[in-house]
């Protein structure tokens, strides 16, 4: 018989992850990638990685309150047993990624200095100055390149994933790929096939993800009958660099470090804002939210900026959508110390020094929380099962979803610094399942019938000779591809109305029909990027309608979904009696529509849409419980749930020892 | 700081790209000739996706689009380096604007020269991740269960490892490197993908293995866990087409995007290897 | 298809160190001396013989001397710096930075170098000392100019053979052998690992940058006493005068043996080339 193999698709820190712990586990590994995995799109990340630690422990921090705040970030869009068990590892991942060589910074005595993060009052987030992902990336790469120089781990780099190889039962038993400089096309027996293939901002045109992130993978993956998950929840971030090519990322981080966000409060004041005096600038941000400021989570941080540009019409710009983020108020070495990577992309691409210069950014498009269904198989206590072959699996047998192209573990809204967590801990976790699996096996893939196989190729082959052949003069890709990036942005990003909901998914539905007819200008067999990306937009349009179906259908808030017209409102009484009452309608109406949507939506593709269903969430560990930033009256809200939940616990007679009241019970698996 | 991209003279309408461009390898080279309209805030990757949506030459005649590799465009991934306006650097950091202050006339793209062309700008770099492998470029840790945290380090050590362990393999030292030379081979009919790939290896293996995975060995060899195994590194970069071949051109550093002391990392591992020789003779 | 590596690339790492040892000690040390000593015909003809007394000393030794300590580190020293140069492909005209300049100059002046040493050696010493070549075939082409025992006298007269053509070719030469020298100390010391931070670099530079100016100095005030000498009927004559005085001196303490001394001597009445 065969040995066993595992194919990963993806490189980045949770392929990378994967690939580590399956080698030390005497498990071979195949590693397909896009791009030669060292660029892969983790080393974009930059603030850093949270994990509670010693020093905020004694401040009163556990890995519960980790949890507890990934999950409220969340809006409890999450099943809480993996968070619970990422949350529970991540002293230990950091622990272990310093091992590896990753150069945290240091505080004077030599610990890993940490900084705050949007989301948390505590300073959890251990950082290497402002290249934290691409530091956890190199650690990672580094230890799978040695394994490469064992032969443990081969790569296939510069192959584009094309599609899982599924037999007659269903089961994954491989995937074919394609080699985007020979253009050959190739099946990959694999007894399990890992995808870590990151997010799909490229959807939505210009984006702050990288080159390879359309989705194409997940999508695939998607179109052969996998689910997919909550995938509206798509996060914008906050602070990017506005760009020609793409939105830079402007990490929290500068944030955390103290940087303020303002806008000066005459519109558009021509003046240079470093003599706008204090009183003429508006810290909307610090002012809106006193207890977080400008630490407030990104959601909120973002539609505050959206808000002050679009609605309130104080753009620093007059053509351009903008706001200050200020970091001239600290000291010029310090931020060079600990924020010179960011700082020094600022410079570079806008050649002013954000040290003396306050940076001009606004919100873009920057994480998919939502991603393939993935599975867990969960323990009395509410953790993880370690090494069961459940964890990350997705519907289809034997093929599995890690990192940010999973839906499990950031909910409705990522917070800052836990996706390297998130991405790093499912690499991590999938390994030891896969060994159980494959214990449980009978025969490997690369023994079946070879025409099983050899079918899929030429399926594919034919598919991408079509392609080539296609009559010229037809749609543009590119021209698509902006469109589609046009509609996105416009209707499914920070503010979602269901009118420009409905209107979209008809375009992105005619943009798919136009674009099956699209023209190659470069019909060669060599190196062709003009038809990889044209497959790649191809696959796009299924995920854009899960995203565009998703969201329309969600008539509520949570998270990074934000619908005005379903807003929970702010209380409008001043007397304390009718604040009262209107408190006890408030949560009424907040628990109807937990009944209602607190579920993950779950798309799956019927040949040209996606289906949607709905599935419960586990909010075993933690009960859900509104987020009132900024709303008026908060206090009263606050202080009406906390009675009504006191009851509750009384009623259930829980033990304490932090499970509280489900309200969603049992998991999903 | 002045922004010469808002304010300060003004940007011409459209301006010209010259491209070396290669079918595959083997091929004849040949330079063609784009124009592209001039938009705010463009770099060298936004014409190239222009070109790309719309790749028709100055004559009107309709070509392939060029290829060309890129991916994080904010200058981390290191994807993107060619040869811009004859100078090795990442095309995502080239902002239109200041290529045209240096010539208005247009812009020239080629790939870079120290690696095979696999097509127009892209180019076969995995000569660089090998020499990785060479110099076992990795904290040798003794597995991945939970066993407590890493050696502590000073903040001084941190701030010495750092900028080291920001190296891209972005070839943009290789590149300029004077001893740095092209090693392209070409595979027999009768040679299996295999063989192929062992017979580049023993020629990457034997030719000079650069700037940066001489600084990578220096890094590894300064972590308080990768120290165990320095005298590997150190063999490794006495062997054929170790440091030795380095010829203190020192435009390395010169051209480094992320700025790192790739001479300093030369010099210390000039006087690693040559105590490590020195201690080997007397210890033989 | 296992081929094994050339003694050449197994042994790279010792060959280069060797090689970069050699250029400093001997070839380069031994250019220092070498320069301070003809430097000293400045001082005065006779200050010259002596030194030129003191190294003959040596007697039957000097030409193992000179073929272990020097001859064969500068040959060692030419042929693989040529086969380092063939590995190179400056490119100064892309990358246009002061070291990438040192670093195509370096080799520029070691090809240099190497040439001029090669003439010059023939051109005093005519390479060989036994008299059919000598006689036969270095002298008729101008070589084997230097008379030992006539040192300041024939120099002189050896380097005015041409009008100015020697003294430039030799202050090309020579300056060339001084940068390379110079600037070697300085890839040496990276190459070793002594300066190893841009700081100590940027120090050392700037100490083998004064070390190259004093040797250039140096080094053209030898050419430069030479030609006073040569080009100059009187000096001459009172050069000549002198290292008459001094031989019958050697002659008369025993030092010397006339009949084994003669052929360091210049042949009687030789041409005084140069145009008084």
């Amino acid at each position: 018989m065969a040995k066993k193999r595992v194919m990963i698709v993806g490189g980045g820190l949770a392929g990378l992850a994967a690939a580590m712990k399956l080698a030390e586990l005497g498990i071979d590994v195949d590693m397909m990638s896009l791009t030669p995995v060292k660029r892969s799109h983790s080393v974009c990340a930059q603030g850093g990685i949270n994990a509670c630690n010693d020093q905020t422990r004694q401040l009163g921090d556990s890995e519960w309150k980790h949890l507890d705040d990934t999950v409220y970030g969340g809006d409890f869009l999450q099943h809480q047993p993996p968070v619970k068990e990422m949350t529970d590892w991540a002293p230990k991942i950091i622990d272990l990624m310093d091992r590896l060589g990753v150069t945290f910074n240091r505080t004077t005595e030599g610990f890993i200095d940490r900084r705050r993060f949007g989301g948390t009052l505590y300073k959890r987030t251990a950082f290497a100055g402002a290249t934290t992902g691409q530091q956890l990336l190199y650690s990672l790469d580094e230890q799978v390149r040695r394994w490469e120089s064992e032969g443990k781990v081969k790569k296939y780099e510069f192959w584009d994933f094309l599609g899982p190889v599924l037999d007659e039962n269903g089961n994954c038993r491989g995937c074919i790929g394609q080699d985007l400089v020979s253009m050959e096309i190739r099946a990959f027996p694999a007894d399990a096939v890992v995808l870590g293939t990151g997010g799909c901002g490229l959807i939505y045109g210009r984006s702050t993800m990288s080159m390879v992130c359309t989705g194409s993978a997940a999508s695939r993956a998607f179109q052969a009958g996998a689910k997919y998950g909550n995938g509206e929840c798509i996060q914008v971030h906050p602070t990017a660099i506005p760009g020609a090519d793409k939105l830079r990322l402007m990490s929290e981080s500068a944030r955390g470090e103290g940087g303020r966000v303002w806008v000066p409060r005459a519109p558009q004041d021509t003046r240079d804002p470093k003599s706008i005096p204090e009183a003429e600038r508006y810290y909307f941000l610090e002012e809106r939210y006193p207890e977080y400021g400008n630490l407030v989570p990104r959601d909120i941080a973002t539609r505050e900026i959206f808000d002050i540009c679009v609605n309130e019409g104080l753009s620093v710009e007059q053509g351009r959508q903008c706001v200050y983020l200020d970091l001239t108020h600290i000291d010029a070495q310090e931020l060079t110390r600990k924020l010179g990577g960011i700082l020094a992309i600022y410079e570079k691409f806008q050649g002013v020094d954000p040290r003396f210069t306050p940076m001009k950014i606004f919100p873009a498009v920057h994480y998919s929380m939502g991603g393939l269904w993935a599975d867990y198989e969960r323990t009395a206590e509410g953790g993880l099962q370690l090494a069961s072959p459940v964890n990350q699996s997705t519907n289809i047998p034997n093929l599995y979803a890690i990192g940010e192209c999973d839906y499990q573990y950031h909910g409705a809204n990522r917070l800052g610094a836990n996706s390297l967590l998130s991405c790093i801990f499912s690499g991590l976790i999938v390994a030891p399942g896969i060994e159980t699996l494959f214990e449980s096996q009978k025969g490997a893939a690369a023994d079946l019938d070879a025409s099983l196989f050899s079918r899929e190729v030429k399926r594919h082959q034919a598919e991408h000779d079509a392609l080539l052949k296609r009559p010229a003069g037809h749609e543009n890709p590119y021209l698509i591809h902006q469109e589609l990036g046009e509609v996105m942005t416009k209707s499914a990003t920070v503010v979602r109305r269901n009118d420009q909901l409905d209107a979209a998914y008809a375009t992105v539905m005619e943009l798919h029909e136009r674009a099956k007819n699209c023209s190659l200008s470069d019909t060669g067999n060599w190196t062709n990027q003009n038809v990889v990306f044209t497959k790649a937009l191809l696959d796009m349009f299924p995920l854009a309608k899960a995203i565009v179906k998703g969201a329309l259908q969600r008539d509520e808030c949570r998270g990074a979904h934000y619908k005005p017209a379903f807003q929970m409102p702010s209380l409008k009484c001043e007397d304390h009696a009718g604040r009262r009452r209107e408190a006890e309608q408030w949560c009424d109406r907040f628990d109807e529509n937990n009944k209602k949507w607190l579920k993950s939506t779950i798309a799956t593709w019927n040949g040209n849409e996606p289906d949607i269903t709905y599935e419960d969430v586990d909010t075993s560990l933690i009960t859900p419980r509104p987020r009132l930033y900024g709303l008026v009256g908060a206090e009263v809200i606050e202080e009406v749930w906390n009675e009504r939940q006191a009851k509750r616990q009384a009623a259930s007679g829980d033990q304490g020892n932090g499970a509280k009241t489900p309200v969603v019970a049992g998991a999903a698996s | 700081m002045a922004d010469t991209s808002h304010n300060g003279h003004k940007a011409p309408d459209s301006f010209e790209v010259r491209i070396l461009r290669q079918g595959g390898p083997g091929q004849n080279s040949y330079w063609e000739r784009h124009r592209v309209k001039h938009e705010q805030d463009m770099n060298v990757i936004s014409v190239l996706q222009r070109i790309a949506a719309n790749a028709q030459t100055v004559d009107g005649k309709s070509v392939a689009p060029v290829a060309w590799d890129c991916n994080c465009l904010e200058e981390v991934c290191g994807a993107c380096t060619m040869v811009v306006n004859g100078r090795t650097r990442q095309a995502c950091t080239a902002l239109v604007d200041r290529l045209l202050e240096d010539n208005s006339k247009e812009i020239e793209l080629q790939p870079m020269t120290k690696f095979p062309v696999l097509r127009d700008l892209m180019v076969d770099r995995s000569r660089m991740f090998r020499s990785l492998q060479k110099v076992k470029a990795w904290v040798p840790v003794d597995g991945y269960y939970d066993m407590g945290p890493g050696p502590k380090q000073s903040r001084e050590q941190q701030e010495v490892a750092y900028p080291l362990s920001e190296c891209m393999s972005c070839g943009c030292c290789l590149e300029a490197c004077p001893q740095y030379t092209k090693v392209e081979l070409t595979q027999r009919d009768d040679e299996s993908d295999a063989d192929f790939q062992k017979r580049k290896n023993a020629a990457y293996d034997s030719s000079f293995i650069g700037a940066a995975a001489i600084s990578q060995a220096v890094l590894f060899n300064s972590h308080p866990t990768g120290k165990n195994t320095a005298g590997e590194r150190l063999d490794a970069l006495m062997d054929e087409g170790g440091i030795q071949v380095c010829g203190n051109a020192q435009n390395c550093v010169a051209v480094c995007p992320k700025e790192i002391p790739l001479t300093t990392s030369i010099a210390k591992a000039g006087r690693a290897t040559t105590i490590h020789a020195i201690k080997k003779w007397f210890d033989r | 298809m296992e081929t094994n590596p050339s003694f050449l690339a197994r042994h790279e790492f010792l060959i280069r160190r060797l090689h970069s040892l050699s250029g400093l000690i001997p070839v380069g040390a031994y250019m220092c001396i070498h320069l301070l000593t003809n430097a000293s015909t400045l001082d005065s003809s006779a200050t010259f013989q002596r030194a030129v007394y003191q190294i003959h000393s040596l007697g039957h030794l000097l030409p193992v001397v000179e073929w272990v300590f020097i001859f064969i580190p500068i040959l060692f020293h030419a042929i693989i710096g040529v086969v380092i140069i063939r590995g190179g492909l400056p490119n100064y005209g892309s990358y246009k930075y002061v070291n990438n300049l040192r670093y195509t100059l370096q080799r520029a002046t070691g090809m240099i170098a190497f040439v001029f040493i090669m003439w010059h050696v023939f051109h005093m010493h005519g390479w060989f000392h036994f008299k059919d070549w000598r006689e036969g075939i270095a002298e008729p082409l101008g070589g084997a100019q230097f008379a030992p025992y006539n040192a300041a006298s024939s120099l002189g007269a050896a380097m005015m053979m041409w009008g100015v053509l020697y003294p430039i070719l030799y202050a090309i030469g020579v300056l060339s052998c001084v940068f390379h020298l110079a600037n070697g100390i300085w890839t040496m010391g990276i190459t070793w690992g002594v300066w190893v931070s841009p700081v100590a670099q940027k120090r050392a530079d700037r100490i083998c940058a004064a070390f190259g100016i004093v040797l250039a100095v140096v080094g053209l005030s030898g050419i430069g006493g030479a030609v006073r000498i040569g080009d100059h009927g009187q000096r001459y004559e009172e050069a000549k005068a002198v290292e008459e005085k001094m031989w019958d001196a050697k002659i008369a303490s025993g030092e010397i043996d006339p009949e084994e001394g003669l052929h360091k001597r210049s042949d009687t009445n030789d041409g005084h080339a140069s145009a008084e």
